[in-house]
């Protein structure tokens, strides 16, 4: 299918209420894997839902290659029926009265398919799902993850130009999600379609997508790749929303806000002078390391005095919480700690790991170079 | 360099801006997108219907109310039409006012309050009973103790007058008249008689309310407070007191408004001591022709149940406020009666046989007797059922072989039926509108026009009927004596529980299943065959099933609108009563009863519905 192309999309369900999506513009290239990532209400399904065509626009337009097939100036409306896309549910949504393989079949037989190709694309996704033994059961006789498998199977048996995915695996128990992350990844590479997958879930997001959109109260935050989003994350909202335990942000020039928010701007406005009095930082749990001994802190490192308030093991890893007077910071650290709590020690986080914004929350890449480049030691 | 390009993608994004659609485009969008499927057409077509099959019945009736009525001219020194305040003088003020309006309300009053408190007082012992304790049989006598609400209310009625009825009225006597005992004409007609019957007949609605609530009440409330240190008493008083409250102030209020439009009782027991409620005045004003005095009554009783369940509204929603509370893990813990434990199921089946097995056995053994009250064996017959050549002046053969029986029944079977299929199949075609349209002025309005018959009592709606279809109107011909007039007040009349069905089943359904189709490729005459009727089947016989239960054995709508060659069984069964002819009247009602509970029963198997969802019909 040609590039998707949503443009100035917008929809309310009232005229009083609050946009549920404004303004977005978002761009599906043909083969892309696009994840839709956002906290419950960003408006992510709705902007599924949109391109389906379940839903009609409050503003804007939705193209196909150079086809409108919705918008509102033009008053063009292509009724989801017509829009050759498909969509798999978040409840499945099987017809509870027909059995597995009429569901499949469905969609064939409305395009009036000759019964011998109808009968071979069936059995060639049903093999594909591995759903053929249950070919005459009922859905109410399957488990979750079959239904699942089957609402997949009935959607790829028509050959979509696009795969709309609508937190597919949500009702899924954590072993069945991996294998259907693995499924998923799969079916991406045989059937060579694009699909558009709406997730919570950053790490579904993270191991599945070619292409991550966060969004946020309705609007567009971040378009780029699992890479891009998690080591450059464009403002606050995205570097707080992916990761966990999540990223630590010191405020600078927070009144009250001494200590080690105070060092970071020191640390940070020598190497970017700019930076005094605006702005955070924010350092991933993960990029941080810790010393007993301020002799042990690498050169050049931004680091700082804390107390350690608690262990928690993780299984394999372990996170320490850090307090100050007045900040608590997260690190993960993969060696057995050897510091309990009520120690003293020193965390420190090389200069290119810091994400730095300006004050209001979006990322000074210009900071990320000097800080990076700096031979300031 | 790619370092840079984070905040260069975002912006990237953002090239020609798509200017915000004028108010104009906006609009013409939102048309195309509503006119796209038939859903806003089919239901642009029901809100017609009910408008004119519902709206415009009830405005004739009040219009009727304020207007000069044909024969009234002279005396009225007015056109035909013109605007007076007469009636509404007549009804409520006049020297006559007393005995058309206030005595009858008086009597309706009284008589609804006193049902209620009986039933009250005997509902919440049996629902508590039956839900939280280890009385003998409690899952039996969850059904049986509901049977009297599945039979019509004048079963009993017609029970009573089989065993009290006294010489002041011609005809057999009673039982207790026959073995030498005269009842008092207290205990015989009027209010007496007809506060115990009610009371019987609504009794199963306290117990499925006040019943569920019970069930529904957490457990873990009352050992909470135990564990506070509240005694039993406190506990009762200050947690399980208000939290049932909602429920009981909603039984007594529906109790209430089905009481306003009770007929049949009232009119077997209260005729022969000339005892009035509101719903035989406004039959005795409709029968003598007093058209615009109808009105006013019709209005009055309108008005009266509009606000007794704009009350209950009111109560539902502050109901809904407690539902939180109950956690998903309450318990239903049991009392253990103990000593009590026989003495209370002895109490259960008193009301059962009461209410249950005393008037039907009575009924049924007063078909089959010759004379009333004389057990012996040359006293029974079955002539009343399947006898030929009798010797009386007309039904000359037992009522089974009497072809008026099975004129009336294929009738009931035809009005009923027609009535029952046309208004489940709008019930759920309304209920997809109002869950799909995207107007939502147009979902609003066929919520609450298919809503408000509900409001009126079925004797009130009756009479709105006979008001505006009695002389041809525009391009409707004069419908009174024909079978359309029954067929159109009925669908209308139980539009409320059809409509609610559908509104119902379709919430259940989501869209998902729906949309799935969409997105499969199917349109919407496709989805319509293939999803959604398939999966409604269940919902769609209930929604035929239960209007189809209630017409049977309703009365009110059928007493003012159907004319001898439109007889059915329960009209022809009064015609019996008030010829005399005990044995067949009691025959038919019996007829009618049998129909009514296997239907019932009929209708929860095959949709394994509760009871309590229908209800109300």
């Amino acid at each position: 299918m040609p590039t998707i192309n949503l443009r100035g999309a917008q929809k309310n369900y009232g005229v009083n209420s609050a946009n549920a999506v404004s303004d977005l513009d978002l761009e599906i290239r043909d083969g892309e894997f696009m994840c839709l990532l956002g906290p419950s209400g960003c408006g992510k399904t709705t902007t599924l839902r949109m391109i389906a065509g379940l839903e009609n626009l409050s503003g804007g337009e939705i193209r196909v290659g150079d086809r409108v097939i919705d918008s509102v100036a033009d008053g063009i409306f292509i009724p989801p029926e017509k829009r050759e896309m498909g969509l798999v549910f978040q409840s499945y949504a099987l017809w509870p009265h027909l059995t597995i393989e009429r569901n499949t079949d469905f969609g064939l037989r409305l395009r009036k398919l000759p019964k011998a190709e109808r009968e071979a694309r069936v059995e060639r996704v049903m093999q594909a799902l591995d759903i053929a033994k249950y070919r005459d059961r009922y859905p109410s006789q399957l488990s979750g993850g079959q239904q699942q498998r089957v609402a997949l199977a009935r959607m790829l048996a028509v050959n979509p130009g696009v795969l709309l995915l609508d937190e597919p695996l949500s009702n899924l128990d954590a072993r069945l999600r991996l294998e259907m992350r693995a499924e998923l990844k799969r079916l991406h590479k045989e059937f060579k379609t694009t699909i558009v997958f709406v997730t919570h879930d950053q790490w579904e997001a993270m191991t599945l997508a070619t292409t991550i959109a966060v969004m946020n109260e309705g609007t567009l935050q971040q378009m780029g790749t699992p890479d891009d989003i998690y080591d450059r994350p464009a403002n606050r909202f995205v570097a707080e929303f992916v990761g966990s335990p999540p990223i630590n942000i010191l405020t600078f020039g927070k009144p009250g806000a001494s200590d080690i928010a105070d060092k970071a701007e020191t640390y940070c406005a020598a190497r970017y002078p700019q930076l005094r009095g605006i702005g955070s930082i924010g350092m991933r749990p993960e990029a941080m390391g810790y010393a007993a001994k301020i002799d042990d802190v690498p050169q050049g490192s931004f680091s700082g005095e804390m107390t350690v308030t608690g262990v928690l093991p993780t299984g394999g890893s372990w996170i320490l919480e850090l307090r100050s007077e007045n900040h608590t910071l997260f690190l993960t650290t993969h060696a057995l700690p050897r510091v309990d709590s009520g120690d003293r020690v020193f965390f420190h986080v090389p200069a290119e790991a810091l994400h730095v914004f300006d004050a209001d929350g979006q990322r000074i890449t210009e900071a990320d170079a000097l800080l990076r480049s700096s031979t300031y030691n | 360099m790619a370092l840079l390009s984070e905040t260069a993608k975002v912006e990237g994004l953002v090239r020609k801006p798509v200017a915000t659609p004028s108010a104009w485009q906006a609009w013409r969008y939102r048309l195309k997108v509503a006119l796209r499927e038939p859903t806003t057409l089919v239901g642009v077509l029901t809100a017609l219907i009910f408008t004119y099959l519902i709206v415009v019945p009830i405005i004739s009736i009040v219009l009727d109310a304020v207007r000069v009525q044909f024969g009234h001219e002279r005396r009225l020194g007015k056109d035909v039409g013109d605007l007076t305040l007469y009636y509404i003088d007549r009804a409520f003020f006049s020297p006559v006012a007393h005995d058309l309006f206030w005595r009858p309300l008086f009597n309706t009053l009284t008589v609804a309050l006193g049902a209620i408190s009986l039933s009250l007082v005997i509902g919440t012992v049996l629902a508590w009973l039956i839900s939280r304790t280890d009385m003998f049989g409690r899952r039996w006598f969850a059904t049986a103790l509901i049977v009297p609400y599945m039979l019509p209310a004048w079963t009993f009625a017609l029970a009573w007058t089989t065993l009290f009825k006294n010489r002041t009225i011609g005809g057999q006597p009673g039982w207790f008249e026959a073995m030498g005992f005269t009842p008092p004409d207290w205990v015989a007609y009027g209010r007496f008689p007809i506060t115990i019957i009610l009371a019987l007949h609504y009794t199963p609605f306290v117990i499925l309310l006040f019943g569920s609530a019970l069930r529904r009440f957490d457990s873990q409330l009352e050992d909470s407070a135990r564990i506070l240190g509240a005694h039993r008493y406190q506990v009762a008083i200050q947690i399980i007191m208000p939290l049932m409250r909602p429920a009981l102030l909603s039984s007594m209020v529906l109790i209430f408004a089905k009481c306003l439009g009770e007929f049949g009782v009232p009119y077997v027991l209260g005729l022969p001591v000339k005892f009035e409620v509101l719903s035989t005045s406004l039959f005795r004003s409709i029968a003598s022709r007093q058209t615009g005095v109808a009105g006013v009554v019709a209005a009055s009783i309108m008005l009266i149940g509009i606000i007794t369940l704009m009350i209950d509204a009111r109560l539902v929603r502050e109901a809904r406020r407690f539902v939180t509370i109950g956690s998903k893990g309450s318990m239903n813990r049991q009392s253990r009666l103990g000593k009590m434990r026989l003495p209370a199921t002895g109490f259960a089946a008193t009301v059962f046989i009461l209410s249950v097995g005393l008037p039907l056995l009575t009924l049924a053994l007063s078909t089959v007797m010759k004379m009333p009250a004389k057990f012996t064996l040359d006293n029974f017959t079955l002539d009343y059922w399947i006898g030929t050549d009798l010797h009386t002046v007309a039904l000359q053969t037992g009522i089974l072989l009497s072809p008026e029986l099975w004129a009336a029944a294929k009738n009931t079977m035809m009005i009923v039926g027609l009535a029952s299929l046309v208004s489940g199949v709008l019930g759920l075609l309304v209920g997809y509108v109002v869950i799909r349209t995207p107007v939502r002025a147009l979902s609003v309005y066929l919520r609450q026009v298919t809503f408000l018959p509900y409001l009126v009592p079925g004797i009130a709606f009756a009479a709105a009927y006979l008001s505006l279809f009695a002389v041809p109107r525009g391009p409707m011909p004069a419908l009174y004596g024909t079978v359309t007039i029954l067929i159109l007040a009925l669908i209308a009349d139980q539009m409320p529980y059809a409509s609610r069905a559908g509104i119902s089943a379709m919430t259940q359904l989501g869209k998902d299943p729906e949309e799935a189709a969409q997105i499969a490729g199917a349109g919407w005459f496709r989805r319509m065959i293939s999803i959604v009727i398939p999966i409604q089947k269940g919902s769609l016989v209930t929604g035929v099933l239960l209007p189809f239960i209630s017409g049977i054995k309703g009365l009110s709508l059928f007493v003012i609108l159907a004319v001898p060659s439109t007889d059915v069984l329960t009209t022809y069964s009064l015609r019996l009563v008030d010829y005399h002819y005990t044995q067949a009247a009691n025959a038919v009602v019996l007829i009618i009863a049998a129909i009514a509970y296997f239907g019932t029963l009929l209708a929860q198997k095959l949709t394994r519905t509760n009871l309590a969802e229908g209800l109300g019909s």
